[in-house]
């Protein structure tokens, strides 16, 4: 069994299941990090690591007995997460990074995944991205009614109204509608957050199906099952671009309205909006073009009340004290 | 009147109340199930509206008619508004609607005095319940907790809404007595004992259910939920004199008499028809933030309201309550990292509670370096005078206190600007 191989071993992993057991097979062969090289299929073109994985990965055979290679359960957690950071112009690799402190680990250098520590502060500013950028989509990412499926749902409808006995008035007819609706979305996450997206959506949900896409992956929620597809499919992009441009329904026209009334113009304060809420998303939000308005009213004059210009306009009304 | 007036309307008379949280409830989900909506224990805050504040719930009243003339509010009877009212089933539709297309994550229903207290208790409960019932919602719902109301309908506004709220808005006897002669702190109190009981009582079941799991699966036989995310409250800065040592001090006494999970405190803002004593001035943002700041740290950090502020008087604008106490506790810095105890450490302003962890775990497997606080990213240019590491002792630590604020504050920074 020798160690010291002048080529370095040349490693792809597409997701963090390949890269966990190539590591491991890795780390069982002593193999240092500085011997391998990780190729990060995720950004290669999909045809790529195809081959990559039909030609069968070359990894080295572990030492006999191979060594028990052991980690925290929160650990792999936090490398799993860390894992989904999509690198940018000149940041080390993903695989590369996990690797090192994974092998660091194993030497028994406890530190090597503290935040104080030269890798393990790079593994936690990349989990802390992920993990705000997964609740980012939680938060911003919205839903449009889904109508395309035309057909199959009118025959649901149709079904429903001539069956249930729970369903007499007309706002009852309505929620029953909606709750067998199909919902649609378009959203650009900044890191690979498509699947923490998805199930926290399934969970909200519930029957009501779904689809997401996105530029890089899709995944589709028939009340039951999760249907990933990646790349995602440019006739589910399209559909979804479609639905979030037509701006749907007057649905969103409430929550628009909504969103003018809850708006407070004497408490403007533009800096902690962009801090939680960055510009990027806007656009991809129904209410986002009304904040350069309702900041410019603001800004010119609305600021000497609390109250929404148009409500004020609106005839009021005062109220006789109580007969006790 | 249309709905989408409606709306207009009955969001804008609710926005004075700061509370927007969706947090603290507990897991739910409607996968596999009829009905919508899960919640876990993290809020999530589903836009921002220019004022930087977060819109997390459908925030509305079911009506601003009110028979109470609170001079702060701009429901009050007297108030010259646009008035108008929700069917229960027209709130249900608005937040199963929102909820479907993911711009909210719940329902915060409050609702002027119409009637009785117990006949608009009732309307709150019935949204929640045709909510929660009819339509098998697993959504967030914070329902306002009249507290006039039959201690019977705040038992069962408990069963189903995760967080009720009984607003205090002034933190004092006399304040309240001028400003809202119709409301009384005794009423207000008790019912907020009353909900801490509920609470402290399902907690209890919950315990002896986790000790003796019941034999069954059915959920009418498991332990009653009551307001699983606890109770808040809202107290009103700056419509009258009080000062920020009384404001503390009532929020103190709440978090330990009602165990309360929040106070919430709301800069007053400048309303129409503003009756003769209430300021006419922009709110007071700098203020209402370092209430929030001295409220965290009575919260986590172990002060108390009394270390926070000694004297009658208001917060320091110009800089955080955890730097100002630091300067008048010199005795105490600088502060060895590597031997002194974790809650002394969560003292030296900088320094957060997320590093005080860390810090404590890595004193485990090593010394602790000054680098190790720029890589946990410490406020390093305010932590500097306090802290010693295995290689760093400040130069200035001896400077004194005047000196160091004057340091520490270069451009002093102003009250929100005003129009």
């Amino acid at each position: 069994m020798t160690l010291a191989s002048s080529t370095p071993w040349v490693v792809p992993a597409a997701d963090f299941g390949q890269w966990r057991d190539a590591a491991r097979r890795l780390l069982q062969a002593g193999v240092p990090p500085a011997a391998v090289i990780w190729e990060d299929a995720r950004e290669v073109q999909e045809d790529l690591f195809a081959s990559a994985e039909a030609g069968a990965i070359r990894l080295p055979e572990p030492s006999v007995p191979p060594p028990p290679v052991r980690i925290a359960r929160e650990d792999l957690a936090l490398l799993e997460r860390a894992s989904r950071y999509r690198c940018g112009e000149g940041e080390q690799g993903r695989w590369a990074l996990l690797y090192r402190v994974m092998w660091r680990l194993h030497q028994g250098e406890r530190a090597a995944i503290h935040a104080a520590d030269v890798d393990g502060r790079v593994l936690h500013q990349r989990h802390h991205a992920v993990k705000r950028e997964a609740h980012h989509m939680h938060a911003f990412l919205r839903f449009y009614r889904d109508d395309t499926d035309g057909d199959e749902a009118d025959a649901r409808g149709a079904k429903r109204a001539s069956g249930g006995e729970e369903f007499h008035a007309r706002e009852d007819y309505q929620s029953v509608e909606e709750s067998k609706a199909s919902f649609i979305a378009w959203f650009e996450p900044a890191h690979d957050v498509l699947e923490l997206g998805a199930e926290h959506f399934a969970d909200r949900l519930g029957s009501n199906p779904f689809l997401i896409a996105t530029p890089r992956g899709g995944v589709a929620w028939n009340g039951e099952q999760l249907d990933y597809r990646t790349p995602c499919p440019p006739a589910w992009a399209a559909r979804a671009r479609a639905a979030q441009t037509a701006g749907e329904d007057s649905e969103h026209a409430l929550w628009r309205t909504y969103f003018v009334s809850t708006f407070n113009p004497a408490r403007l304060n533009h800096r902690v909006m962009t801090q939680h809420m960055p510009q990027r998303f806007w656009r991809h939000l129904s209410e986002g073009d009304l904040i350069p308005e309702l900041e410019a009213r603001a800004r010119h004059g609305g600021r000497r009340l609390a109250q929404e210009a148009s409500v004020g306009e609106r005839k009021g009304k005062t109220l006789p004290p109580a007969r006790r | 009147m249309e709905l989408i007036d409606k709306l207009s309307i009955l969001a804008d008379a609710a926005k004075y109340d700061a509370s927007c949280a969706s947090s603290g409830a507990p897991n739910r989900s409607s996968r596999g199930k009829a009905g919508l909506g899960a919640s876990s224990g993290m809020g999530i805050c589903h836009s921002f509206t220019p004022d930087g504040r977060c819109v997390s719930l459908l925030k509305v009243l079911l009506t601003n008619f009110c028979l109470y003339d609170c001079q702060y509010c701009i429901n009050r009877r007297s108030s010259n508004i646009p008035r108008a009212r929700f069917t229960p089933e027209e709130v249900v539709r608005l937040t199963l609607s929102f909820y479907r297309r993911n711009t909210i994550s719940g329902l915060f229903l409050s609702s002027g005095i119409i009637r009785s207290s117990d006949y608009t208790m009732e309307q709150l409960i019935q949204v929640a319940r045709l909510l929660r019932e009819t339509h098998q919602f697993r959504g967030y719902i914070h329902l306002k907790a009249i507290p006039e109301a039959d201690p019977r309908l705040l038992e069962e506004a408990g069963r189903y809404a995760d967080r009720l709220s009984a607003n205090i808005e002034l933190p004092t006897l006399t304040s309240l007595k001028t400003l809202a002669p119709e409301k009384q702190l005794g009423t207000i109190h008790s019912a907020m004992g009353q909900i801490r009981q509920g609470i402290d009582a399902a907690n209890d079941a919950a315990t002896q259910e986790a000790k003796h799991p019941p034999r069954s699966d059915n959920p009418k036989r498991m332990a009653p939920r009551y307001a699983p995310g606890g109770q808040s409250t809202q107290m009103i800065v700056g419509a009258d004199t009080t000062d920020d040592r009384t404001i503390l001090q009532s929020a103190e006494q709440l978090y330990q008499r009602f165990r309360l999970k929040r106070v919430y405190y709301s800069a007053f803002s400048p309303i129409p028809e503003r009756p003769a004593g209430l300021p006419q001035a922009a709110p007071p943002l700098l203020r209402e933030h370092r209430l929030y700041q001295a409220d965290f740290l009575i919260r986590g950090y172990g002060f108390a309201a009394a270390e926070l502020l000694g004297k009658p008087g208001n917060l320091a604008l110009d800089i955080d309550p955890k730097l100002a106490w630091a300067l008048t506790h010199r005795d105490t810095f600088p502060l060895d990292l590597n031997r002194a105890e974790p809650a002394l450490i969560a003292r030296v302003p900088g320094i957060g509670l997320r590093s005080v962890q860390r810090l404590v775990e890595l004193r485990r497997h090593r010394r602790i370096r000054f680098q190790d606080l720029i890589a946990l990213r410490c406020r390093i240019e305010i932590l500097r005078p306090f802290v010693v590491t295995q290689d760093y002792r400040p130069a200035d630590g001896q400077r004194d206190s005047a000196r160091l604020r004057q340091q520490l504050t270069a451009p002093q920074p102003a009250q929100m600007a005003l129009w």
